[in-house]
C-alpha cells in the first residue's frame, strides 16, 4: 500500500508513526497514509496538491501554511465544514470533500466567475442588487446558493461536547522554544504551569526551522526542551490544543478536540510566535506557491518532499535555510531569489552559495505559471527589482513545479491584542509589535519581535521568571534579558508586486487583490478600519493572518500616510473558529422534582414545567386533556382529590420580630395573627406591583411558616434576606421549600380521607376550623397542616419532610380509595381557583399591578405606618384607578371562549385585557377575569373582547366568587 | 436488586429509584433504607472507589442549626467549632460540623451513620420557657433540604473540573474545607472529607434536584470509569485509609 510518491524517509516526519497506516477518501478517491498525517500531508504525499476552491472566483488552492492559519485547504468531512485540512489528522475511513465548487474540485463549473472578475469590483455588492427591485427575489435566490462555504446538516444530531476548568499559576500560550524556556523558569519557583501548545507536540519552530547550516540545531534543542518539560511535574502540557480567547483577569479560552477549556491563571506567558507572511505578486495563490516553513513543516514534520523543482522567494536568510531544507529533501533548487540587493552573511546563505544554487540578488517573482486548469504552477517568472514593488521589465522564466515564499514575519498577536496590548510599527524590524501589555501578562519569542533562536530562548527564561514572580512564586535571581532580538533584517518592508493584470492576492480568504485595495483607498474608504469592513480583508476565515500587515502597507503609501502612525486592525476573539458545541458544552439545564413526581409519571401524569419544577398538568392521554382536566375539577367539587404543592414556596421566618418582619413585608397585618392560624399574604415592590402571594402559618409566637409561589419564592426569599439586613430586626429566615413536600387534599370528603391515616390532631369542623393551622402527623409522618381555600372546597394542606413526601402521596391515595380519591393536577386547580375567583399572581397581575386595581383592598392593612410598596399604592390610589380587574361572564352561550391576553376594547380604544377564562364544569358557563375600564367595573355592566380572529363577543361583570358565593363548601 | 425495598419506609432516598437499576441490596437503616452495594462485591465497589465512586448517602442522619445563639449553643451541647467559616470541624463521634456562616452550623453525621449526636441536638433544641427568650438559633431541615453524596477516590479532583468552577484539588482544597459554589449550574455545598490521603467530597445539593445532579455527576465521571458504589465499600474506604 502506497503512502505516497512523495514520502520521504526518516529522519523526516518527526510527528508521523510509519508503524500505522490510515486510509482515507478524499473526493471519492483512495489515500493512505500514516498516522500522525494531516489530510492536506498525506495527500501531498500523493502528489496531490489541489485541495479547495477559493471563496469568489473558485481558483484552485493548496497547502499554503502547513499550520492551520489559512484558508486555502478549507474542507468538508461528512456533516463538518471547513475544516482545516493542514491541521487534521486523518483517521481510517474518513472521507473529505473539498469545498466552494461546482461539478468537481477538479473541473469547478463556476470557476468562469474570475473572467468576469473585472465587474465585480471591491464593494460591487453594495452598489449592485437593489434595483430594479424586482430582481431582488431573483438575486436572493442566486446568493444564497453561493454565499457560505461548505455545507451544513440542519438535521445534525448533538454531538457530545463538554468542559473542563483548569487551573494555573503561570499560563505559557505556545509550545515553542520561547514558551518552553518560560515554563521550565517559571515551574523553577514551585508554580503549577500549564503550557498551551496548538501543535501535535512541543517545540513549535524548533520541530521544522533550519538554525543552522547543517540543520541539526533545532531538533537538538528540542530534545533537550522537551526531556526537561516531561521530567517536571509541575508543568502541565496540554497539546493540540488552541487558546481561543484571552479576556480579563487572565481569563483563557482553550478548545482541544469537543472539549472547551475555561482556564485561569495568575499570570500568562504570550508565546505564540509569528505567522510568515505572503508576497504579494501575480498567481500567488495557485497550488505549488507556498511559506516556506510551509515547505519545511511538510518536509521535518510530515516527511513529504513539497515539490520537485523549487524556486525560492526570500528575503532573510530563513529563506536560505528553506533552500537547503529542499535541497537536502531531494527537490532541485532552480534558485533562491533574494529581494535584497546584499549578500545575506548567515551560514545558511554561505551553505546554499557552497553547494552552488543560483542566487538572484536584488530580485524579486513577477508571477508564476499555471499548468492546466490553474492546478498547479509550472514555472515563475522573475525580475530585478528596480524599487519598492517594481520590477524591471526584463524577466527570466525558471521551470518549478513550488515556489516558497520567505520574506518575513508578523506577530501571532491575537491573544495580546485581546487583553488590550498595545502594538506599534518598528521601523527596524518592519513589523508591528507589542508595545505596552496589560498587567499579569508577558510576551517572549517571534511575538515580541525576537527571532535569534538564543535570544528567544533568553526571552522565554525572562517571561517565565516574571511571570512566576507576579505570581507570588519563589523566584532566583533575575534572568538577562538579550540584546539582540535578532529581528534586524527578518522582514521585507515591501513585499508587493502589483501585476497590470491583477490575481496578485493580498487576500487569499476574499480572492482581494492589490487593486481592490487601491479601488477601495479612491472610493473614499482610506482608513484601514473603514476599507477592511469596505473590502472585507481581513475578513475571512484566517482572519487577516496573512493580509493585515500588507493591507496596512497599501493604505500606508496609498494615503502618503507613515506606516508607523497605523495599526493593524482590531483583532478579537476567537483566535479560531469555535463550534457551537464548543460554546454550550454539556447542557447543564437543572430541573427539580418533587417527591412525588415519579408517582405523577406512574399514574400517566402529563408533566409541564413550572420554573425548574416539574408538575402534573392533568393525568391521562393528550387527546383526552379536556376531559381530564374537566373529571379532576368534577372530582374534587364532589368527592376529593389530591394535587401535588411541593413546588410551593416556604419560607421559616424565626425570631422575636417575626411579626414585625412580616408586616413590613406584606400589605396585611400580622402583630394580632394567633397562633395556630393562617393569613393571606400580599407582596408589594416599591412601586406597588403585587409580586407575590400566599399565606403566613403562626406556628409560634415567633415562628411563622409563609408560602410563596412557585416561580416567586427565590425573590422573596432574597427580598427577605435584604430588608432583614436592612431593617436589622431580630429575625432569622430560611428557605425550606425542597425541605416539605406538600400536597392540598381537597373536596367534600377529604376530611373523611384524612381522619384514616390522622389521630393526633381533632379533625372536627369546631377543633380544626377553616384558616387554622396545626402540627401532628399524618400516616406516622410528621406534619405541618392548613385548612385553606385555594380551591373553594373543604380542604387541607399536608406539609411533611420531602424524603417522607412519596409515603405520604402512598398513604393519603391509599385511604381515599374508598372514597374514589382522584389526582389533580395544575390545570384543574386553575379551572377550581378561577370558579372562586382568585387571582395566580403574574397571570391575573402583571409588573404594574396594585391591589387596589386587582379589587384587592381587603388585603391592606390600612392602619400600618409602613409596609413594602405602600407609600406608592396610596397615591396610585389617590390618583384614581385607570383600570380594574373584575370578574365576568358572557351572555352568548355559543361566544367563543376568550383566551388569555385577549383585549377589551372599547370602540378603537384598548381598556384591558382578559386574564383568565375558562367554561366552568361547576357552573357550567365561561368564567373569567379582565382588566376593564373603571366605568365598565360595576356589576352587570358588559363590554366587549376581541377574540381570534377579531371577532367582538361580549363579557358582563359579574360578582365573583363565581362558584359557591358565600364560602361555605370550604368552611365546611 | 436485592434486600429490602426501600418503598416501605416513610423515609425514602430523593434518588432511589436509580439506585434500584443499579441493582441496589438495600438494607433497612433507622427510618430509612440505605443501598450497601449497587449491583456489585463490596471489595469490587471498594476498589472503584479508590479510583471514584458515588454513594448516595441521603437516608443517613443530619440536621442543622442557624441564627443568633447558635454557635454558643451547640458549644454548650459539646460541639467543636472552630472560628473560621467554611470549615468543617470534626466532632468525637466523627460527624462533621460544617460552619456555612458566623451563625450557620450544617452537621452531617459520621459515616457510621448511627446518628447520636444529631439525634440528641434535634431533641434537645426547643423554644425555652425563659422572657425574654434566650436566642440559640434556630433548627433547620437539612436531612430533607439537601441530598447527601459522597464521591471518593483518586480522579475525583479532576471529575470536578468539568463541573465546578472552584479548584477543588486536594493541595488547593484543605481538608475540612467548604465550598459553598454551583456545581453543575446548582447550588452545592462541597465538604473535603478526612479520609486520609484519599480525596472524598460530600456534595450537598437541593434535594428536590437530586435525580439531575446525579445525572451530571455520573455522566461526568464516566471518562474516568467512575460508578456508583455502596455504602459498605465507602465505610471500608474510610475505614482502611
Amino acid at each position: 500500500m502506497s503512502v505516497g510518491v512523495n514520502r520521504l524517509p526518516a529522519p523526516a516526519g518527526g510527528v508521523i508513526d510509519r508503524s500505522r497506516t490510515i486510509g482515507f477518501e478524499f473526493e471519492g478517491r483512495h489515500f493512505t497514509g500514516y498516522a500522525g498525517d494531516t489530510i492536506a500531508s498525506a495527500l501531498a504525499a500523493h502528489d496531490e496538491w489541489l485541495i479547495s476552491r477559493s471563496f469568489k472566483y473558485h481558483r484552485p488552492r493548496g497547502v499554503l501554511t502547513m499550520a492551520g492559519q489559512d484558508a486555502n485547504t478549507l474542507v468538508q468531512i461528512g456533516d463538518e465544514p471547513n475544516i482545516l485540512a493542514d491541521r487534521r489528522p486523518i483517521v481510517e475511513g474518513m472521507v473529505v470533500t473539498g469545498q466552494n465548487y461546482v461539478g468537481s474540485l477538479e473541473q469547478d463549473r463556476q470557476s468562469w466567475v474570475e473572467l468576469i472578475g473585472r465587474f465585480l469590483p471591491v464593494g460591487f455588492y453594495y452598489k449592485a442588487f437593489y434595483k430594479p427591485k424586482w430582481a431582488w427575489k431573483y438575486w436572493e435566490r442566486y446568493i444564497r446558493r453561493t454565499a457560505g462555504l461548505g455545507t451544513v446538516n440542519l438535521d445534525a444530531h448533538h454531538g457530545y461536547f463538554d468542559k473542563e476548568y483548569v487551573f494555573a499559576d503561570v499560563a505559557v500560550i505556545g509550545g515553542g522554544p520561547a514558551g518552553i524556556a518560560a515554563a521550565l523558569e517559571a515551574a523553577k519557583a514551585g508554580l503549577e504551569v500549564v503550557l498551551v501548545e496548538d501543535g501535535a507536540r512541543l517545540g513549535g519552530s524548533l520541530g521544522y526551522a533550519r538554525f543552522d547550516a547543517e540543520g541539526v540545531r533545532g531538533r537538538q534543542q528540542l530534545r533537550v526542551l522537551a526531556a526537561e518539560v516531561e521530567a517536571n511535574a509541575r508543568i502541565r502540557v496540554l497539546t493540540e490544543a488552541t487558546c481561543t480567547g484571552l479576556f480579563a483577569d487572565n481569563w483563557m479560552s482553550v478548545i482541544r478536540g469537543n472539549r472547551l477549556y475555561k482556564m485561569r491563571a495568575t499570570s500568562v506567558v504570550v508565546a505564540t510566535g509569528s505567522l510568515e507572511q505572503p508576497a504579494v505578486f501575480k498567481n500567488n495563490d495557485l497550488p505549488g506557491v507556498m511559506m516556506g516553513s510551509a515547505a519545511q513543516r511538510l518536509i521535518h514534520l510530515y516527511g513529504v518532499r513539497p515539490g520537485r523543482k523549487a524556486v525560492v522567494l526570500a528575503a532573510n536568510s530563513d529563506g536560505y535555510g528553506v533552500a537547503l531544507d529542499l535541497a537536502d529533501a531531494g527537490v532541485a533548487v532552480q534558485a533562491v531569489v533574494d529581494l535584497r540587493a546584499g549578500e545575506d552573511s548567515s551560514a545558511q546563505a554561505r551553505a546554499v552559495r557552497l553547494r552552488q544554487i543560483p542566487v538572484y540578488l536584488g530580485h524579486g517573482l513577477r508571477k508564476t505559471v499555471a499548468g492546466p486548469g490553474k492546478h498547479h504552477i509550472i514555472a515563475a517568472e522573475i525580475a530585478a527589482v528596480e524599487g519598492e514593488g517594481r520590477l524591471s521589465g526584463a524577466a527570466a522564466t525558471l521551470e518549478c513545479d513550488l515556489v516558497c515564499m520567505s520574506c518575513g514575519y508578523s506577530p501571532t498577536g491575537q491573544l495580546l491584542h485581546h487583553i488590550g496590548a498595545r502594538f506599534a510599527y518598528n521601523r527596524a524590524s518592519h513589523m508591528f509589535e507589542p508595545a505596552v501589555l496589560p498587567a499579569h501578562a508577558f510576551a517572549a519569542g517571534s511575538v515580541n519581535g525576537t527571532y535569534d533562536l538564543e535570544a528567544v530562548l533568553g526571552e522565554g527564561r525572562h517571561a517565565g521568571w516574571a511571570a512566576a514572580k507576579d505570581a507570588g512564586g519563589q523566584v532566583g535571581g533575575e534572568p538577562a534579558r538579550p540584546v539582540d532580538k535578532g529581528a534586524a533584517g527578518v522582514t521585507h518592508p515591501w513585499p508587493i508586486f502589483a501585476s497590470d493584470s491583477g490575481k496578485d492576492f493580498v487576500d487569499f480568504d476574499e480572492d482581494l487583490q492589490v487593486k481592490d485595495l487601491v479601488n477601495g483607498i479612491a472610493d473614499g474608504y482610506d482608513h484601514i478600519e473603514l476599507l477592511k469592513r469596505y473590502s472585507t480583508v481581513g475578513m475571512g476565515p484566517s482572519q487577516g493572518r496573512h493580509s493585515a500587515v500588507a493591507a496596512v502597507r497599501i493604505t500606508a503609501k496609498e494615503t502618503g500616510r507613515d506606516i508607523a502612525t497605523m495599526s493593524v486592525t482590531t483583532q478579537r476573539p476567537p483566535y479560531r473558529p469555535e463550534k457551537f458545541g464548543h460554546l454550550a458544552g454539556r447542557v447543564f439545564e437543572p430541573e427539580r422534582h418533587t417527591a412525588m413526581h415519579h408517582r405523577h409519571v406512574e399514574l400517566g401524569g402529563r408533566m409541564m414545567l413550572a420554573g425548574l419544577w416539574y408538575r402534573p398538568a392533568y393525568y391521562g392521554k393528550k387527546e383526552d386533556r379536556d376531559k381530564a382536566i374537566r373529571e379532576e375539577v368534577i372530582a374534587v367539587r364532589n368527592n376529593v382529590g389530591l394535587i401535588d404543592v411541593s413546588t410551593l414556596g416556604g419560607l421559616d421566618v424565626r425570631g422575636p420580630d417575626a411579626a414585625e418582619f412580616l408586616n413590613r413585608l406584606y400589605t396585611f397585618t400580622y402583630a394580632k395573627q394567633p397562633v395556630g392560624r393562617s393569613r393571606y399574604v400580599l407582596m408589594t415592590d416599591q412601586s406597588g406591583a403585587i409580586i407575590d402571594d400566599g399565606v403566613a402559618c403562626r406556628f409560634h409566637d415567633e415562628h411563622f411558616y409563609v408560602t410563596a409561589t412557585t416561580s416567586g419564592v427565590d425573590a422573596v426569599y432574597r427580598l427577605m434576606l435584604f430588608w432583614n439586613a436592612q431593617w436589622r430586626l431580630d429575625v432569622d429566615v430560611a428557605n425550606v421549600t425542597a425541605a416539605y413536600a406538600g400536597v392540598n387534599l381537597a373536596g367534600p370528603k377529604s376530611r373523611e380521607v384524612l381522619r384514616k391515616v390522622c389521630s393526633d390532631i381533632d379533625l372536627s369542623p369546631e377543633g380544626f376550623p377553616y384558616l387554622a393551622v396545626r402540627m401532628g402527623t399524618v400516616a406516622g409522618i410528621p406534619a405541618r397542616l392548613m385548612r385553606v381555600g385555594f380551591v373553594g372546597e373543604l380542604g387541607y394542606e399536608i406539609h411533611v419532610p420531602a424524603s417522607m413526601g412519596e409515603a405520604l402521596w402512598d398513604a393519603l391515595m391509599a385511604a381515599g380509595k374508598s372514597e374514589a380519591i382522584r389526582p389533580f393536577g395544575v390545570e384543574a386547580q386553575r379551572v377550581l381557583r378561577l370558579e372562586k375567583g382568585h387571582i395566580i399572581v403574574s397571570q391575573d397581575t402583571d409588573g404594574l399591578t396594585h391591589p387596589y386595581e386587582a379589587d384587592m383592598a381587603w388585603a391592606i392593612g390600612k392602619s400600618k405606618p409602613y409596609y413594602m410598596g405602600g407609600r406608592s399604592i396610596d397615591i396610585q390610589n389617590r390618583r384614581g384607578l385607570t383600570r380594574k380587574l373584575v370578574g365576568f361572564t358572557l351572555d352568548d352561550p355559543n361566544a367563543p371562549v376568550p383566551e388569555e391576553c385577549h383585549l377589551v376594547v372599547k370602540g378603537p380604544e384598548i381598556v384591558g385585557r382578559v386574564t383568565s377564562a375558562v367554561i366552568s364544569p361547576s357552573v357550567g358557563r365561561v368564567v373569567g377575569l379582565a382588566f376593564v375600564a373603571p366605568d365598565q367595573a360595576e356589576h352587570g355592566k358588559t363590554f366587549d373582547i376581541k377574540v381570534a380572529g377579531g371577532r367582538i363577543v361580549q363579557g358582563r361583570v359579574v360578582p365573583i366568587p363565581f362558584f359557591d358565593p358565600e364560602n361555605k363548601r370550604q368552611e365546611l | 436488586m436485592a434486600g429490602l425495598d426501600p418503598a416501605v419506609k416513610l423515609r425514602r432516598s430523593f434518588v432511589y429509584r436509580t439506585l434500584q437499576s443499579l441493582g441496589a441490596d438495600f438494607q433497612p437503616w433507622r427510618d430509612a433504607s440505605v443501598a450497601m452495594t449497587l449491583g456489585g462485591s463490596v471489595e469490587s465497589e471498594t476498589a472503584a472507589g479508590r479510583k471514584l465512586g458515588l454513594v448516595d448517602l441521603s437516608p443517613l442522619p443530619r440536621t442543622g442549626f442557624k441564627g443568633t445563639g447558635t454557635v454558643e449553643w451547640l458549644t454548650e451541647q459539646g460541639l467543636r467549632i472552630g472560628a473560621d467559616s467554611n470549615m468543617a470541624y470534626r466532632q468525637e463521634d466523627g460527624s462533621l460540623a460544617a460552619r456555612l456562616a458566623p451563625t450557620e452550623i450544617f452537621l452531617i453525621d459520621s459515616l457510621a451513620g448511627e446518628g447520636r449526636l444529631v439525634d440528641r441536638l434535634n431533641a434537645a433544641w426547643s423554644w425555652g420557657t425563659e422572657k425574654p427568650r434566650r436566642l440559640v438559633g434556630y433548627p433547620t431541615p437539612r436531612a430533607d433540604s439537601h441530598c447527601w453524596f459522597m464521591l471518593t477516590g483518586e480522579h475525583t479532583p479532576q471529575m470536578f473540573t468539568k463541573i465546578c468552577g472552584i479548584d477543588l484539588r486536594p493541595h488547593k482544597f484543605q481538608q475540612g474545607q467548604i465550598a459553598q459554589t454551583s456545581v453543575a449550574r446548582n447550588g452545592t455545598i462541597v465538604i473535603r472529607d478526612y479520609l486520609g490521603a484519599l480525596p472524598a467530597y460530600h456534595l450537598l445539593t437541593d434535594s428536590a434536584s437530586a435525580d439531575y445532579m446525579w445525572m451530571c455527576l455520573t455522566d461526568a465521571m464516566q471518562e474516568f470509569a467512575g460508578r456508583a458504589i455502596g455504602w459498605s465499600a465507602l465505610k471500608r474506604l474510610a475505614g482502611s485509609s
